[in-house]
């Protein structure tokens, strides 16, 4: 059985690698990919912690079904805001569209 | 111990395809390395012995969102060249600073910690049919909440990327 902690690190390396996409990407698709690596990790730390600290053992997946949901219902608004503004802007990169920026 | 070898390599692999997704130069190699990385986190809930979730993984990571993430670059290709564009902002190094400062901290703290109950016995799988009790009980309006949530979003998405007359 392989421990517990061995989970957490390779949640904790796919959340980073998560995070640096997130922050160093410029289109916004890859951003959200990006996105999805983090739900990943969250999600993988959740089943891990249930299954070996809970005594149900089932919370942790209920969590991580929410964790899908939210993650699919998320993936489409946003895909359909990219495809929006590339109609608008011809362009995909955040950085193109900073005319909210303050 | 042949699990603990199978784990070792599907969690190599996982981290690949994540690297793979975030440091790619091009963005449909970055898809199907997020591809890889979604069904390799798949494999680690069959590893923590639950397999409904493996199987809500390989359903609509590996079916839905992969496609819908892939229609949306085949939507919004910019390089009519096939010169690649320029892939990361000039913030890229000072985000790797905060990824790493990041991993640093959250594996120090996962494996400094001394976890409770942290035994070595081997989980007892879970049947389906006590999640299924759990998520419509106990977790009843929590689900009800999530699917007025994936019904607002499925309305949002359709308004937001509808082609309006004039336009």
């Amino acid at each position: 059985m392989v421990p517990l902690e061995n989970y957490l690190a390779l949640s904790a390396i796919l959340f980073s690698l998560g995070v640096y996409g997130v922050l160093a990407r410029r289109n916004a698709v890859l951003i959200l990919m990006s996105v999805e690596l983090m739900l990943n990790a969250v999600s993988i730390n959740f089943v891990a912690f249930a299954v070996y600290l809970d005594p149900g053992k089932i919370t942790g997946a209920i969590f991580a079904v929410f964790v899908i949901t939210v993650a699919a219902a998320e993936v489409g608004l946003a895909l359909a805001i990219v495809i929006r503004l590339f109609r608008n802007r011809a362009t995909s990169n955040v950085d193109e569209a900073a005319i909210m920026k303050w | 111990m042949a699990t603990e070898v199978l784990w070792w390599i599907f969690a190599a692999a996982i981290v690949v395809a994540s690297a793979g997704v975030v440091f790619s130069r091009s963005v449909i190699h970055s898809a199907i390395f997020l591809i890889m990385s979604l069904a390799g986190v798949g494999a680690m809930y069959v590893f923590l012995t639950v397999e409904f979730l493996a199987l809500v993984q390989f359903l609509i990571y590996g079916g839905a969102v992969t496609v819908l993430i892939l229609l949306a670059l085949m939507l919004t290709r910019t390089s009519v060249t096939g010169l690649p564009d320029k892939v990361n902002g000039a913030q890229a190094p000072f985000a790797a600073v905060v990824a790493l400062g990041l991993m640093a901290i959250l594996i120090g703290v996962a494996v400094g910690t001394d976890w409770p109950g942290n035994v070595s016995d081997t989980p007892a799988n879970i049947p389906i049919e006590q999640i299924s009790e759990k998520l419509f009980i106990d977790f009843g309006p929590p689900f009800m909440i999530a699917s007025v949530l994936l019904l607002v979003a499925l309305v949002g998405a359709i308004i937001l990327a509808r082609q309006e007359e004039g336009e």
